[in-house]
């Protein structure tokens, strides 16, 4: 028979049953509705076992019902750990048990539960560690033995993203005092988030019962759900869970695939509590569950949890337990009372009218379960002699379904991430919020309020109180609702502890009353001590089910009180998190230069240069020696043309614009005249080089300044951070996307761009070398630099970004006739090297320094300050520990060392390359390396080891290795 | 309505940075400010009310200005251009264009949607070399993208982009933020259209292709798409080319 548990309307409100849902799990197929859960729709088939144990495989089933647990937990198709309880099916979804061997219902690893005896708290840390690497081997055995769920590293990733979210009051829990809270904040113009991690607003008004005829709940929770739906105030999320609460009331929320990063003006946890399981011998198999686990499966999916109950209680919320049975046609076997009388509650009576039997003063002794403990078949209960305590040989009770309704722990992990701490009362055994910091309000049974009265009113009370907190006015705020009902909520010891064991304290981590109580006997008897020695709280339920009943086992068995024990500490996440949620989108900006579909046309291949694309030489990935030899020859021998769009370009004006670039940088400017270029070499404070280039000035109070592509965003930063101290009349701007830029380089360079350049006078005498015009290039205005890099005569031309491909298409236009060729970032490196000039970032490193580098000609001794003066002078007066020199292998046929091969001399280090080519203009192979001082003469010999067993022989040679007298740049 | 004639792509050597995007997704366009401007995807008549609930239209060839210095907002206010105290708004020029004082040495002079330039260029002219005045152009034309952001659903995906709250109710028209955007720094001027809710979004050129995937990306969620000039014109009542 289909869905044999599943109950008639008005049961299941969150089922559609005309949309029925076929799903497998692990093979076998079953019926549930669209809104079911995994668990709700097995559970509605008979199914009842869902997951084996961390440690001893021991069966489980259903226990919360809230996702709070790992007994839910299953294995979806690349997502491990799925909670059944919150996971709704769909069409075909195949799920399976996880960390089983052999089968769910037949797991070999089951006979572990024989051996439990033999695996005590702490077991790993005695057992493996010897000898020195028995833990490697034992390390797999325990992994596979006590996993959770596969990862498939074969899974695609999904699409993740995140969202800034901002509201004056963020509501978490959308329970009655969530809700009450919501409209009271949003009526007082506060613009309101409420987040609850169901389906469905309500809260408890979904599925408790609150009176002995259930009259106000129903009515309660729709009429609040439908004003809170029709309010414009209220931006409402649900399935969404609040994750954390930082500072400044930062609150991630996790919602299908979005992580929403929300700022509130005040925050309000409405966040209810969490109903804890009494612990007796097998109260884990199935069929034991909370009283609220039971009530959820009735009223929100309309599932009957078992044929015949007993319902385990110490509060009037276990009467309600057994009355929904009852009216849902469960049979109640009994209704088994912790307290000494029958409760005197409404709903007790109305117990007591439907003639069902009541236990009061009575405990468990154990639970009695099928064959591999697959179901429970009965409990077995009696009289307590005292807390904690059955007298005699009991009464076995059958039954199929155990309810435990025996006491509540808040909620509160929001409270303590925001900063706020929780008291333990022992008159009342319960934990409340003591102190809270301001713009955080606790409302509701999170605040010790359980009377719907009370929490209505609590809600209201801090919604009023958030709005108020966010700029509203909001009206004076009324004290926290007094609510006497609460102090009879929790039974300070529903705990009943067995010769036998298996009284399960925590359920993920397999945990028993007797681990907790040897951790402390061992002397882990401080709290936080006691959680990482024994796991408990550990697990995936991090500690909801497991906490109190630890703080009171700990405060019983040391003698003191359960303040003086006190809590864990409770950290983010609240819920599940997958890291797709942390990564979310990635944002990665790509910044492309205005050629660079032409470089794609040109059948570039591209290289990350920092932030920018560039191409690094224009042929197949394979080609790349060819390529970078035919236009570096090109450069040579013809004329050729680089993008050089990613030069850093800055704009510095001002009447101290002299004075500035002299404190900046290590040259002198202030006697430079317009239309004049010069090297700029930067230094820090420490006189280490951190970048160069040109400053060209364009007039008395304006330069123009380059920068390396990599640094010229430091540098611009830099620039403003001291200016901010020097506070000189000097404006900079970071102009490097404003400006296009190309090298045309080779001895044809000046012919190719006379033919598009008529304004400029490109004669040699009226241009020279270093010189800076502005004129029109193919119409477009530009800035054009003769520099020479390259060691070629040479053009930069720097124009306006938009036109950038145009005057790119010009310039190559007009270089047909020569033959000119686009040149890669390869080929300028290459053609660098031969004229021996410095790349700062490849041949300087965090610590070089003018003089270190060869550069000291760079520095304008007479200066009276620039950034990094003193300590380049302390430096130069210490002496150089190594120089940065020139080498040619002695073998012009040796292989090319590579960048960051050493330079030694026997066993010694004496150095490193950073730059190395096979240079067809010198004949060699030709490079850079650090080297010692006393290496650093010219024509010493050097070794660089390039292998292992593999060393090549280079000689000391001057720099530049191409044109000495620099002829061919200066043409 | 009267519109241009229609141009190619890349007729003119001003080029927007995003003109291959725009022609691959079957943009028409007309010459404004001496480019190519995307005036409409071939659904002239659908794309106000896409722009309506979310869209993006490129903006870059329009003309613009940027001035820096101690002197940039007497300079800029020296050459008509109205320019309130505040810094991080914008403010409305009679020729429809806006004046956005991003600080008390930065001035950034947007054209109005018609492109026409007349102010724009008027103080490119007016300023020439004129150094003692401590105000310096930064050439906002050639450095920046310029797109409009649009629709009801435009401070949603924006939220997803970026930190600043820029809901209607507290992002104020003619409100400037200077955030990153797609962690692309950018200047966001909410500028609405009649009853539209339109954003200025400004950024490095060099990003302006990253930039318009991130916005289609996250758009994606409200079926938003490309609009053309065309649209934005429709609902900037009154304020279309003649």
């Amino acid at each position: 028979m289909s869905q044999p548990n599943r109950l008639p309307p008005p049961w299941g409100l969150l089922i559609d049953r005309g949309t029925p849902v076929s799903f497998t799990f692990d093979g076998r197929r079953y019926e549930g509705y669209a809104g079911d859960c995994i668990a709700s729709a097995l559970a509605a088939n008979g199914r009842w076992l869902l997951s084996r144990s961390f440690k001893y495989h021991r069966p489980r089933g259903v226990l919360t019902m809230t996702g709070g647990d790992a007994n839910s937990l299953v294995q979806l198709p690349g997502q491990p750990n799925v909670s059944a309880d919150r996971m709704p099916i769909a069409p075909n979804m195949p799920v399976s048990a996880q960390n089983v061997f052999g089968s769910l219902d037949r797991d070999r690893a089951a006979l572990l539960g024989w051996f439990g005896r033999f695996m005590p708290v702490g077991f790993y840390y005695k057992a493996f560690y010897r000898p020195g690497n028995a833990f490697r081997f034992w390390e797999r055995i325990i992994r596979r033995v006590a996993g959770l769920g596969r990862v498939d590293l074969d899974s695609r990733p999904g699409d993740y993203d995140k969202a800034y979210g901002f509201c004056d009051v963020a509501v978490v829990g959308g329970g009655p005092a969530g809700l009450a809270a919501a409209l009271t904040a949003a009526d007082a113009g506060a613009e309101v988030m409420l987040v609850d991690e169901h389906p469905a607003l309500g809260g408890s008004l979904a599925y408790a019962r609150f009176d002995a005829d259930r009259a106000t709940a129903d009515r309660l929770r729709s009429d609040l759900v439908a004003e809170v739906s029709a309010h414009r105030h209220i931006a409402v999320h649900t399935d969404a869970v609040a994750q954390a609460l930082f500072a400044d009331n930062w609150l991630p929320v996790t919602t299908g695939n979005r992580l929403y990063k929300y700022r509130a003006g005040a925050v309000v946890a409405a966040t209810g509590s969490i109903e804890q399981p009494a612990v007796f011998r097998n109260n884990d198999v199935p069929g034991v569950m909370l009283g609220s686990a039971a009530q959820r499966l009735l009223r929100l999916y309309g599932v009957r949890p078992g044929r015949r109950a007993v319902v385990i209680t110490a509060n009037d919320d276990g009467y309600g337990v057994a009355l929904d049975l009852a009216e849902a046609g469960v049979a109640v076997g009994a209704v088994v009372e912790l307290r000494a009388q029958t409760g005197d509650g409404p709903m007790a009576a109305a117990v007591a009218a439907r003639g069902l039997r009541v236990l009061p003063g009575h405990g468990v002794t154990e639970a009695r379960a099928s064959r591999g403990h697959r179901h429970v078949t009965g409990l077995v209960v009696a009289p307590l002699a005292g807390d904690g305590l059955p007298a005699g040989a009991g009464e076995r009770i059958s039954c199929d379904l155990v309810c435990m309704s025996t006491g509540y722990a808040p909620d509160a992990a929001l409270l303590y991430h925001g900063g706020g701490t929780l008291a333990y009362d022992d008159d009342t055994a319960t934990f409340a919020p003591a102190t809270l910091p301001t713009h955080l309000h606790a409302a509701g049974s999170v605040n010790g309020r359980c009377a719907l009265d009370a929490v209505l009113a609590d809600g209201r009370r801090a919604g009023r109180a958030a709005a108020r907190d966010a700029g509203h006015d909001a009206g004076p705020v009324p004290d926290a609702p007094p609510d006497p009902s609460a102090a009879a909520r929790n039974h300070p010891w529903p705990i009943f502890t067995h010769a036998k064991g298996k009284e399960f304290i925590d359920f993920d981590e397999d945990l028993q009353v007797a681990d907790i109580i040897d951790a402390i006997r061992e002397g882990y008897d401080d709290i936080q001590l006691l959680k990482r020695y024994s796991t408990v709280g550990m697990g995936p339920g991090q500690g909801r089910h497991s906490a109190v009943a630890t703080v009171r086992i700990a405060a019983n068995a040391t003698g003191r009180d359960v303040n003086a024990v006190g809590t864990t500490t409770t950290r983010p996440p609240v819920g599940p998190l997958k890291f797709g949620h942390l990564a979310g989108r990635a944002f990665d900006p790509v910044r492309r230069t205005p050629m660079h579909h032409r470089h794609l046309e040109a059948g570039a291949l591209m290289m990350v240069a920092g932030p920018w694309l560039r191409p690094a030489w224009y042929g197949a990935r394979t080609a790349r020696d060819g390529a970078v030899r035919r236009e570096v020859r090109a450069v040579r021998t013809n004329v050729g043309l680089i993008d050089v769009s990613t030069l850093g370009g800055l704009e510095i004006r001002g009447a101290d614009a002299a004075e500035f670039l002299e404190r900046m940088y290590t040259g002198a400017f202030s006697r430079q005249p317009a239309g004049r270029a010069r090297y700029a070499l930067m230094t820090d404070e420490t006189g280490v080089i951190i970048d160069d280039g040109i400053a060209c000035r364009l007039s008395g109070q304006h330069y123009y300044v380059t920068a390396t592509t990599g640094a010229v965003d430091g540098v611009h930063r830099a620039m403003l951070w001291h200016n901010a101290q020097w506070r000189l009349d000097v404006d900079v701007t970071n102009a490097t996307a404003a400006w296009c830029g190309v090298n045309l380089a080779g001895p044809r360079s000046r012919a190719v761009l006379a033919r598009v350049c008529d304004d400029i006078d490109l004669a040699a005498g009226a241009f020279p070398y270093m010189a800076v015009r502005e004129g029109t290039v193919a119409g477009i205005r530009c800035r054009v630099l003769r520099v020479g890099f390259v060691g070629e005569l040479g053009y930069e031309i720097h124009g306006p970004a938009d036109h950038g491909e145009a005057l790119w298409d010009a310039l190559l236009d007009a270089g047909q006739d020569a033959e000119i060729r686009p040149f890669g970032v390869e080929a300028q490196r290459a053609l660098r090297l031969e004229k021996g000039h410095v790349i700062v970032g490849q041949d300087t490193d965090g610590v070089t320094t003018p003089h270190e580098a060869g550069l000291g000609w760079a520095i304008a001794g007479e200066k009276t300050c620039y950034v990094g003066k003193r300590a380049t002078l302390i430096q130069q007066q210490a002496g150089l520990t190594r120089r940065l020199v020139g080498f040619a292998t002695v073998d012009p046929d040796a292989p090319v060392p590579e960048e960051g091969h050493l330079v030694v001399r026997g066993r010694e280090i004496t150095g490193r390359v950073t730059s190395a080519f096979r240079s067809e203009a010198v004949g060699a192979v030709i490079g850079l390396a650090y080297v010692g001082p006393e290496q650093a003469e010219l024509a010493s010999r050097l070794d660089i080891k390039i292998g292992k067993a593999h060393t090549i022989e280079a000689v000391v040679v001057p720099r530049p290795f191409y044109d000495p007298e620099n002829r061919r740049q200066e043409m | 309505m009267a519109q241009p004639d229609s141009i190619g792509p890349a007729d003119r050597p001003r080029r927007s940075f995003l003109y291959r995007t725009l022609d691959e997704a079957g943009a028409r366009f007309v010459e404004i400010n001496g480019a190519a401007v995307a005036v409409d995807f071939g659904s002239a008549e659908t794309e106000p009310d896409a722009a309506r609930t979310m869209a993006v239209a490129d903006l870059s060839p329009l003309p613009r200005f940027g001035c820096n210095g101690r002197g940039a907002l007497e300079w800029v206010r020296g050459q008509g251009i109205s320019i309130g105290d505040a810094n991080n708004a914008a403010y409305a020029q009679p020729d429809g264009g806006l004046a956005a004082r991003l600080a008390d040495t930065e001035v950034l002079v947007l054209d109005s949607l018609r492109g026409s330039g007349t102010a724009v260029h008027r103080i490119e002219a007016a300023w020439s070399s004129d150094e003692a005045s401590g105000a310096w152009p930064v050439n906002r034309q050639a450095g920046s993208f310029w797109m409009m952001v649009t629709g009801r659903h435009a401070p949603a995906i924006f939220a997803k982009l970026c930190g600043v709250d820029l809901r209607r109710g507290t992002f104020p028209p003619y409100a400037v933020a200077q955030t990153p955007v797609a962690r692309v720094n950018c200047v966001v001027v909410r500028a609405d259209l009649g009853d539209t809710t339109a954003f200025h979004l400004l950024g490095d050129c060099a990003a302006a292709e990253y930039q318009w995937g991130c916005l289609l990306d996250a758009m994606r969620e409200f079926s938003g798409r490309p609009v053309g000039i065309g649209a934005l014109w429709r609902l900037d009542q009154g304020k279309s080319p003649a």
